[in-house]
């Protein structure tokens, strides 16, 4: 009924109150889990990602200004988590580069269960450049606008806007294949 | 052709932000280009599956584990926390818990106060009442004290009034009798003294004008005598008889 507000969860979690930090995760973890789901495409990686995101967020929680909203500064440090990921995982792949390894953990598409769409579109998803990706994953499931996507992921609004363009081509084509093999 | 490029236009509609002019340039550029058109059409389709994404829960994690580490807090790490302003901050972002700790101990002492001072507030604008009569608790809430209490009041401070009244009247009217008795008495006494003196001085008088009667009388016949002895002893020429004459 009278839900606490980010910043004062936040102020109660600086104060040392497990608690607040808990209900703040909790509000997040879903968002953050399917985001590190549809970048990294398998369950595990996932958790892990999330267990990143969140060990940094609360790292970095007193640098958090209330400049903007805590969502977007949230994702902001789940995508150079993601990249931190990528670069660990994948040390010789660049941001524009299409994945050469296949995922070999458990896909997510086994996970997700809803409809064939979701694992689809999670599977199209993955073969696309890691900077692409992010593109797609903030614009269509992060709802943000190209200037916040742009702050988050440290690009121009015009880059944002291109590589969105360049992976829908990518996307249409490899979902008719799926489509195809499905 | 216009100055809008496709990735423009596109990323205009994805966010609804296309003027008129926009519009009808986006809408021509879907008729006369099919690449956009196929771009427009494979937009629209991830965002419907986006839209279509259903979220399950996320599987069981440790949660503390990201609380853990705060505590841990490698120092390596905390040398990495440049953006901080000043020197207290700096302590803070480094490790928000340790910081912290110290102040975790009292920190419900504050809310505890300011929940007691509300709790005194309220008491006392609600005007609550608690009262406990043998073995019975009684919470009364609003200033107006009940009807029936009320008129308990009322009572014992009527009866109280009514035997203090009586009290004061009896001792008057004890006060008053005790007044007319002495008063009586002393009317009486004062009667039975005067009537007696007076009684007295009028004998006295009686007594002395008796007396004044008898000495007068004396003195009448003492003279009558002698002036009868005179006349026994002259002769009718007034010459004194013989042997009164010796």
């Amino acid at each position: 009924m009278f839900e606490k507000s980010d910043e004062q969860l936040i102020e109660k979690a600086l104060k040392g109150q497990k608690k607040a930090w808990f209900s703040l995760l909790k509000r997040y973890e879903k968002p953050v889990y399917h985001y590190g789901l549809r970048m990294t495409g398998n369950n595990a990686d996932a958790l892990d990602l999330m267990q990143d995101v969140f060990i940094s967020v609360f790292r970095n929680l007193s640098s958090y200004r209330n400049e903007g909203s805590f969502k977007g500064w949230l994702f902001r440090i789940a995508h150079y988590r993601c990249i931190e990921f990528y670069r660990r995982k994948r040390p010789q792949q660049g941001l524009d580069d299409a994945p050469e390894i296949p995922c070999t953990a458990q896909p997510a598409e086994q996970l997700i269960e809803n409809t064939q769409r979701n694992a689809q579109l999670v599977s199209a998803m993955q073969q696309l450049p890691l900077a692409q990706k992010s593109v797609v994953e903030l614009k269509f499931f992060g709802h943000f606008t190209f200037e916040e996507i742009a702050q988050q992921t440290g690009m121009s609004v015009n880059t944002a806007k291109s590589r969105l363009y360049g992976a829908l081509a990518k996307l249409k084509t490899l979902m008719e294949v799926d489509y195809v093999e499905l | 052709m216009s100055s809008y490029d496709n990735a423009e236009l596109l990323a205009l509609w994805l966010e609804d932000n296309l003027t008129p002019e926009q519009r009808t340039i986006f809408e021509q550029r879907c008729v006369q280009d099919d690449d956009f058109a196929q771009q427009v059409e494979a937009a629209s389709t991830i965002k419907l599956h986006a839209d279509g994404y259903q979220d399950f829960d996320v599987p069981q994690w440790d949660r503390g584990k990201t609380f853990d580490c705060q505590e841990r807090g490698s120092s390596q790490e905390r040398a990495n926390s440049q953006e901080r302003v000043n020197s207290q901050e700096r302590v803070d972002s480094r490790n928000p818990f340790e910081y912290s700790a110290r102040r975790q101990r009292w920190a419900w002492l504050p809310s505890v106060s300011f929940a007691m001072s509300a709790l005194a507030i309220v008491l006392v604008l609600t005007g609550t009442q608690v009262s406990l009569t043998s073995g019975e608790l009684r919470i009364r809430f609003g200033h107006e004290q009940s009807q029936l209490a009320m008129s308990k009041l009322i009572d014992s401070k009527l009866d109280t009034f009514k035997q203090n009244q009586q009290e004061a009247f009896s001792l008057y009217a004890q006060t008053l009798q005790q007044q007319q008795l002495e008063s009586a008495s002393q009317l009486t006494n004062y009667l039975l003294t005067s009537s007696r003196k007076e009684r007295r001085e009028d004998f006295a008088e009686l007594i002395k004008f008796v007396n004044q009667q008898r000495s007068d009388d004396q003195l009448f016949y003492a003279r009558q005598l002698n002036q009868l002895q005179q006349d026994v002893y002259l002769d009718a020429n007034g010459i004194k008889v013989d042997g009164t004459q010796q």
